[in-house]
């Protein structure tokens, strides 16, 4: 009905604007000669202001080309490659990309909203598929049916600063394993100066409760109840998350006056290399460097402090369900040369290296410890731009401690818990205990409401 | 009906105040010409207004003058604390890293593109409109104009979303149609210009009309050759209102190639230095100050105009 | 025969306009309705729902706290935005020089795009090196936290709006006090009317009709503020700064639920033309 209201609509317009002589831009069919021809859009093509990367990415996309005749990419590069707020307007107005990334947080409302094309079909010709983590996979899986090629996966750690670590008389080698040595080690690098921040945290932009939720994970702590129904975080592990950035922000003022929300803001503080630590995945590390500025051989990344458990996160590739068979098999096509083929495409860590980029951070566990993986990682290791060393401790951690998935409603838990977080980080007379029962009690509202 | 400016000039030329020249006044204000030529009175006025003039220049003058400082200063002088009111070393490398990383070419062109082809559907579709509503007066014609205003009362932001969603079904995002159409439904302009034609004698018209010229020819060489003041009012806002615009754009052009300058801010100012924001902010306010420059009799002309809205 | 000829080329036209008023304004209004009832995702075909996305609406965790900051956020800005604009207005009337500058000046930020506006501020409400610290420091005040902090965030909001709106009011208020004719002002003189008296009889009833007009459109224009908190604070610090209009954005944009979007803009809607039905009966009365 609602489709052909607009169609209607189209009409009406039609008629009146060409009654009125005012000529609209006309439909330019794509004329292109031969069954083979097909035309698929990618998404994720580096913005401009990375130059280097975005000409590697122009490059793969030319070799493709010429390795698949017939085949046409064309690239967008809107910033970030998933934007909740354009997603489902774009997929219903024809504007999605034939190949598109969807971030771990968004899996599940793109598959049940029949967003994503069902690929089961194809993941036998898909590259590598099999030694793709077991455990990602399941994720972009419903109901035994496949929907998204597991792109990137991580566990979350500690990134640090290694400069800021040798300036205020710590050991970058040996960087905190407890909560206690952060708050000692935050306290050390903000007493630096002005402007030094020893402990950097999200408080808005969802973002906050997004760092709640790898911080509660991360002390055992949980979300929902087991059966969804019921919100768990007004728990000790909860208090603990909490109280400890109260004292860390009041007490030591170790964590600067102002509050950082939305992805980019802590990431810009982090870049500008004032800041002494955040939670964060290797990710963080490439994204600095390459995005923000930040100096490649400053930053770490270790294991999560006293871990008893670690926040997944990733992004996977999906297909546009509008695709045409020869469409869909294009564009995973396209995703096997530029993602998931060893020394190729991402994995050229050897071009990587010679255009700057912080080639040797684990930046990317999504193919684990399969043979894959392994040649991956020694492909990295040989063309390494920096001390590996550095990640080590990151990498040991992330093996042994055990992943778990994000919350069901996870964008609408975020958004209640950015409160808490913004509490504690705004308010000195906040309380612990009065911002988690506030946020319980929305957060079984909501799910009551959800069903 | 839509001059300001007539009693408004008075000079700024008086520079000496030694000897108590008297205040000219052209015209009556609250305070009596003669209270404020007494001893008192002057003292006062002239306290009054270097308070005016100070706080005016640092509420609403500095804060540019930060803005532009602020682009040509250095990243570490930005974040040093106390600021230094003026550029140690002012470099203008903030603006050439602003015009690439936000790409402001592009932004610029784009939102250029936007308001000038607005500004042609606008008027094109206003006009005529107004011209029939009223020289040609057809049946139901107080219904549709009525129809018209009633739009105004609704509030933007609660049709956004509706409006949105029509446009996501008719497949116009990311194409300039979907930002000139319903601009160029603008019951206000309809209003404006209706009202100013109604004021053209009918004389004028029937004296065309018995030289033999049709609708098109009389609206062509008789209406809009009298209405330029009012075309000229219409045509400033519909322009500056299509570059300020932020929430439509950013909902309606999403392709980083085709966003405008508003949004295209908005998404990169998060990763770039503060230099670099400002240096971008700045570029993007100079248009627009161009344009303020150029037409501000006509802006605030329409300002009053705009006041008898409703 | 005639008639039926200039009803066709009236219609002629219209034709564009109609067009355009059907499919972006009329339409939507309609749409708006239907859609407060049904669930919307843009993706699936939509099913009607009856008052689930009212409901939706209501049980947002964030609804109340919506609504009385958008009322706060209202009456802030009338203060600021309303009572401001007219003192200076009065008294850039009663100044003889500078007219041309100060006029420009205060005019100014109202020609720049919101988005810059907004982000200059952004900065000047850093905490550390921001300029409202440092000039604050500079006269030996003690720093604020502005836009982090839940009991400033939505007056820094207000200061934001007022600094780049308020010049056309101001220039409005002046234009509808130099319409006021001299004598009123003489003949109050001579009856013994001092400033103040001469302001309450003289200028308030003169300037009365625009007085409330204003008033209106203020109230129905910040009632919708969303680039701000969009823009400054996305809704916090503890959803101190989430308004109406920012939580319709979030909820169609953020979590694709159309419907309960568009309820929430049913209700805004109601409780504005509330407000526009009374301006409409004020200013009739007026002109009666």
């Amino acid at each position: 009905m609602q489709r052909s209201t607009g169609l209607l609509l189209v009409t009406v317009l039609g008629l009146a604007a060409s009654a009125c002589g005012s000529g609209g831009e006309p439909a330019t069919p794509n004329a292109s000669g031969g069954a083979k021809a097909v035309t698929i859009t990618v998404a994720c093509q580096p913005a401009k202001s990375a130059p280097k990367e975005r000409q590697a990415w122009d490059d793969d996309v030319a070799t493709f080309m010429k390795e698949h005749p017939g085949v046409t990419v064309k690239s967008t590069d809107q910033q970030p490659c998933f934007d909740p707020k354009t997603f489902g307007p774009k997929l219903a107005g024809g504007q999605m990309e034939t190949a598109f990334v969807v971030p771990v947080t968004n899996y599940n409302d793109v598959i049940s909203k029949g967003q994503a094309l069902d690929i089961t079909q194809y993941t036998g010709s898909i590259k590598n598929w099999n030694d793709l983590r077991a455990d990602h996979k399941e994720l972009v899986t419903k109901d035994g049916k496949v929907f998204g090629v597991p792109n990137v996966h991580y566990s979350v750690g500690l990134v640090y600063n290694r400069a800021l670590f040798t300036k205020a008389g710590l050991d970058p080698n040996t960087p905190p394993t407890t909560w206690a040595e952060v708050r000692e080690a935050a306290k050390k690098i903000a007493a630096l100066g002005q402007g030094y921040v020893g402990y950097g945290e999200y408080s808005g932009g969802n973002t906050g409760g997004w760092h709640f939720t790898q911080a509660i994970y991360g002390r055992g702590g949980d979300i929902l109840t087991p059966d969804n129904k019921k919100a768990a975080f007004n728990s000790p592990e909860g208090k603990a998350v909490l109280q400890n950035l109260h004292d860390m922000r009041w007490v030591d003022n170790s964590m600067g006056s102002k509050l950082l929300v939305g992805w980019e803001s802590l990431m810009v503080a982090m870049g500008s290399g004032k800041v002494g630590m955040m939670l964060g995945a290797p990710d963080v590390v490439t994204d600095v460097v390459n995005k923000f500025k930040g100096n490649v051989a400053d930053y770490g990344i270790t294991g999560f402090p006293e871990a008893k458990a670690s926040l997944s996160g990733g992004e996977a590739f999906m297909i546009n369900p509008k695709a045409t068979p020869e469409e869909a098999k294009a564009a995973l096509e396209w995703i096997d040369f530029r993602f998931n083929t060893v020394g190729k495409g991402r994995f050229d860590f050897a071009r990587g290296k010679s255009i700057g980029n912080p080639v040797g951070v684990p930046d990317n566990a999504v193919f684990g410890d399969s043979p894959t993986g392994q040649a991956i990682q020694a492909d990295r290791v040989k063309n390494a731009s920096l001390p590996v060393t550095n990640y080590e401790s990151y990498v040991q951690a992330a093996g042994t401690i055990p992943p778990k998935a994000e919350p069901l409603h996870a964008q609408e838990l975020y958004a209640i818990l950015d409160v808490a977080m913004s509490g504690v980080l705004s308010r000195k007379d906040a309380s612990v205990d009065q911002l988690l029962a506030d946020a319980e009690t929305k957060a079984n509202s909501m799910l009551a409401a959800k069903g | 009906m839509i001059s300001v400016g007539a009693r408004a000039t008075t000079g700024g030329k008086r520079g000496r105040k030694r000897s108590p020249k008297p205040i000219e006044v052209q015209f009556r204000t609250i305070v009596s010409p003669h209270q404020l030529n007494s001893r008192w009175g002057r003292r006062i006025y002239w306290l009054v207004l270097a308070t005016v003039l100070v706080v005016f220049t640092a509420a609403f003058v500095f804060p540019l003058y930060w803005m532009v400082t602020g682009a040509l200063k250095t990243p570490e002088e930005l974040a040093q604390m106390p600021p230094t009111l003026v550029p140690a070393d002012p470099t203008p490398d903030a603006f050439f890293e602003a015009w690439d990383l936000f790409d402001i070419g592009t932004l610029l062109a784009n939102t250029a593109y936007y308001s000038l082809g607005g500004w042609i559907v606008c008027m094109a579709v206003d006009v005529s409109a107004a011209y029939a509503l009223s020289k040609l007066r057809p049946m139901f014609g107080n219904v549709i104009l009525g129809m018209m205003l009633a739009t105004l009362m609704i509030p933007a932001m609660v049709i956004l979303i509706p409006l949105y969603v029509t446009v996501v079904d008719l497949g116009l995002l990311n194409n300039p149609w979907a930002l000139w159409l319903p601009a160029a439904a603008n019951g206000f302009n309809i209003f404006l210009l209706k009202r100013f034609f109604d004021s053209i004698p009918r004389e004028l018209i029937e004296a065309a009309q018995i030289d033999g010229a049709g609708a098109v020819r009389i609206l062509r060489s008789v209406v809009l050759p009298i209405s330029r003041p009012i075309l000229g009012v219409v045509s400033i806002f519909t322009i500056v209102t299509s570059f300020k615009d932020f929430v439509w754009p950013l909902l309606v052009m999403t392709d980083s190639d085709r966003m405008t300058i508003s949004v295209g801010l908005s998404q990169t100012a998060g990763a770039v230095t503060q230099n670099q924001v400002m240096g971008g902010l700045l570029i993007t306010s100079i248009p627009m100050i161009i344009v303020f420059f150029i037409f501000q009799r006509h802006i605030m002309a329409g300002l009053t105009a705009g006041s008898i809205k409703g | 025969m005639q008639i039926l000829r200039r009803n066709l080329t009236a219609y002629g036209f219209l034709c564009a306009a109609l067009a355009c008023f059907t499919v972006f304004a009329w339409y939507p209004m309609v749409r708006e309705f239907i859609l407060s009832f049904q669930k919307t995702d843009l993706i699936n075909e939509p099913i009607w729902v009856g008052l689930d996305n009212f409901k939706t609406a209501f049980l947002d965790p964030a609804f109340g706290e919506a609504w009385l900051n958008t009322l706060e956020f209202t009456l802030l800005a009338l203060l600021c935005g309303y009572a401001v604009p007219f003192v200076v207005a009065l008294v850039l009337n009663e100044l003889r020089h500078a007219r041309a500058y100060l006029r420009f000046v205060v005019y100014l930020p109202v020609m720049l795009p919101p988005i810059v506006a907004v982000l200059l501020f952004r900065w000047f409400y850093d905490p550390g090196p921001g300029l409202f610290n440092q000039a604050l420091d500079f006269f030996g005040l003690p720093p604020l936290a502005w836009l982090d902090s839940s009991s400033t965030a939505l007056i820094s909001l207000v200061i934001v709006s007022t600094w780049m709106n308020m010049g056309s009011a101001t220039l409005i208020y002046l234009a509808a006090l130099q319409n006021i004719p001299p004598e009123l002002y003489e003949a109050a003189e001579l009856d013994g009317a001092g400033i103040f008296k001469r302001i309450r009889h003289v200028t308030i009833p003169q300037t009365r009709l625009i007085l409330l007009l204003m008033l209106m459109l203020q109230i129905v224009a910040t009632m919708q503020v969303f680039i701000e908190p969009y823009m400054l604070t996305g809704g916090g610090p503890e959803n101190s700064t989430v308004t109406v209009a920012y939580l319709m954005f979030q909820n169609a944009f953020t979590l694709q639920d159309y419907g309960s979007a568009g309820a929430l803009g049913m209700m805004l809607m109601i409780v504005l033309l509330v407000f526009a039905a009374f301006q409409l009966r004020l200013t009739r009365e007026d002109k009666a």
